[in-house]
């Protein structure tokens, strides 16, 4: 077993690498020398700094030098310096980074709670009025984009209603305490997480459905039901159960997509996540950061992959290795 | 081939939320193509009075915006680049995906390994950021938008492909080809490519719509081309009003959202049509 979380962990290590390297084709894919975008859009005209901008990103010598040098400067974890902030970039991104996994991981919660209880409901009440409204909803959902869904959710509950904030993670000018803080945050955090997780709450909700459905004709269901468990034991804790595997596998594939999503929805919402920074960077050309911001969203993607992979294998035991 | 023909229209009819998307893609296309002449004069200019509400003046049934340009006539529009940019970045996706799949799937062994290491690279990339990267390196062109959102999107199309390549590349019309001494090139593309493409179509249809969901995030960060009109773009202009004016930001999003359902509807349609395993249910 252990053996296994290993090998699958040393699984990620290329994959960073080959991001690494389409980083550095992206570079030289750039119109003009990128060194000079960067230098000019920072304002950068002392000639010794120059100078020492041209070594540390080694313009001055062969391709393939530069490729290795790059390579190394990533893996020692030196994603560059960024001026507009007057800090290395990994700094920068790290500071942002907690809001960003806030803002996904409740996404998703919210995508799993709805969706799969959506599902779960479709599926039990197959061609019900519920299952009609249910894959009615999920059609809708999963055709709005994020970013519009979160305006109009602004424009009803914060503009209209007033019950959200319309934008930001906090309260200004406020200070009474970790608790109220947090309470404070998820306040900010509702509509935003909602815009993003309801478009997966949709794929979810379709996806399990199907599932559920599959599962429900399998024989070890009818033993369940033959051994006179209720029917709410036999849906939740055999068929749910059996059922949620494709969610899992959906999951660990739109990760990256929700990371992405989250961008946009930082975005709408001013919320301070690396979405937010990598938009600021997009708009003042501050390629450092938006390589690194895209360097560290690959790793986070593949060791959260990683992570789902080994959840999977604790959670079926029919693909464990013995 | 024609009662084959009849025959798919049929299923896929039978499909009444398959029909309605029909319609609706329909209704897109016309508006599109009708555009010119629905609005003959530049979508971006400005006609009237600033923020008039729909329904309210007949002129401007959908109202004006912010500067007080026809919100119409920008719809019309703005779909040309929406399903200009959906089917352009779809086919590139379909083209990169179907030569990984089959490529992979038919050489096997190394080249396998290789390919789809090399997809999984691509499934790791977050894909909007990768997007936004690109378009922001390159340059906020149409093009460079539709080319990046074909990159991020031949995934799925590649591991379909794939799958369906390995089901057939040992079959026994394969194997008469090869004994023939067909090449390579003729027998993947000119022989079995055919028998895998239904499944692969109906993915590329499904592609469209995430495409143009993609292309609707892009430039309502306003990092679209900022020459042609764009019904993501019209949401970002509209969000600083939404205070007062936020049908400027509801109506290119309902234009997004009917497009997308109606080509997944499509989609779906396609998918029970040409699925042999669902047929005659």
């Amino acid at each position: 077993m252990r053996r296994i979380v290993l090998r699958r962990l040393a699984q990620i290590i290329p994959l960073v690498f080959a991001v690494i390297v389409l980083n550095f084709v992206l570079i030289h894919l750039a119109p003009g020398s990128l060194f000079d975008v960067m230098t000019s859009e920072q304002q950068i005209t002392d000639p010794s700094m120059l100078d020492q901008l041209r070594h540390t990103y080694g313009v001055d010598q062969p391709t393939w030098v530069q490729l290795v040098k790059y390579i190394w400067s990533v893996m020692r974890l030196d994603l560059g310096f960024s001026y507009r902030q007057n800090a290395p970039v990994l700094d920068v991104i790290m500071d942002q980074l907690p809001a960003t996994l806030i803002l996904m991981l409740s996404a998703t919660a919210i995508a799993l709670l709805v969706g799969v209880t959506a599902g779960v409901l479709a599926s039990i009440r197959v061609n019900s009025i519920w299952d009609n409204l249910i894959s009615l909803g999920a059609v809708f959902f999963f055709a709005a984009p994020s970013f519009w869904l979160g305006i109009m959710m602004t424009v009803l509950f914060a503009v209209k209603l007033g019950w959200f904030p319309v934008g930001g993670m906090r309260t200004i000018g406020t200070d009474n305490g970790a608790f109220a803080d947090a309470l404070d945050v998820m306040h900010h955090l509702v509509l935003p997480a909602t815009a993003l997780g309801l478009f997966y709450a949709a794929t979810y909700a379709r996806v399990m459905r199907a599932s559920m459905l599959e599962v429900l004709r399998l024989d070890f269901v009818r033993t369940a039901r033959a051994k006179g468990l209720s029917s709410t034991r036999v849906t939740l804790a055999h068929v749910m159960r059996n059922a949620l595997f494709p969610v899992i596998t959906l999951l660990g594939l739109q990760l990256g997509t929700i990371l992405g999503g989250s961008v946009v929805i930082e975005a709408v919402f001013s919320w301070p996540g690396i979405g937010s920074l990598l938009f600021d960077s997009i708009m003042s050309r501050n390629f450092p950061m938006v390589l690194g911001v895209l360097v560290l969203g690959s790793l986070l993607v593949a060791v959260a992959n990683a992570a789902v992979d080994l959840l999977y294998l604790r959670l079926d035991p029919r693909i464990r290795p013995r | 081939m024609l009662t084959l023909t009849v025959d798919f229209a049929r299923r896929f009819a039978r499909n009444r939320a398959a029909l309605v998307g029909f319609v609706l893609v329909v209704v897109v296309i016309g508006v599109a193509v009708a555009a010119p002449w629905m609005f003959p004069r530049n979508p971006l200019r400005i006609v009237g009075r600033p923020e008039i509400w729909p329904f309210v003046n007949p002129r401007y049934p959908l109202g004006t915006d912010s500067l007080g340009r026809d919100i119409a006539a920008m719809i019309a529009y703005g779909a040309r680049t929406t399903l200009l940019i959906g089917l352009c970045a779809s086919l590139t996706a379909t083209i990169i995906g179907i030569t990984v799949g089959a490529t992979a799937a038919y050489f096997g062994g190394w080249v396998d390994e290789v390919l789809m290491r090399f997809t999984e690279l691509f499934q790791t990339i977050p894909n909007l950021i990768f997007v936004l990267t690109i378009v922001s390196i390159l340059g906020q062109k149409i093009e460079y938008v539709t080319i990046a959102v074909g990159i991020v999107s031949w995934n799925p199309i590649a591991r379909l492909t794939r799958a369906e390549f390995l089901s057939l590349r040992d079959r026994e019309f394969v194997q008469a080809c090869r004994a023939m001494g067909m090449g390579n090139l003729r027998i993947m593309f000119g022989e079995i490519l055919p028998n895998a493409l239904p499944p692969v179509i109906v993915l590329s249809s499904l592609v469209i719509a995430g495409a143009v969901l993609f292309e609707s995030a892009v430039s309502f960060l306003g990092l679209g081309d900022p020459n042609v009109s764009s019904w993501g773009r019209l949401i970002g202009d509209g969000r600083t009003l939404i205070r007062t004016s936020w049908y400027i930001c509801a109506v290119p999003g309902v234009a997004i959202m009917l497009t997308v359902l109606a080509l997944n509807l499509v989609g779906d349609g396609l998918n029970d049509a040409l699925n042999p395993k669902l047929r005659d249910r």
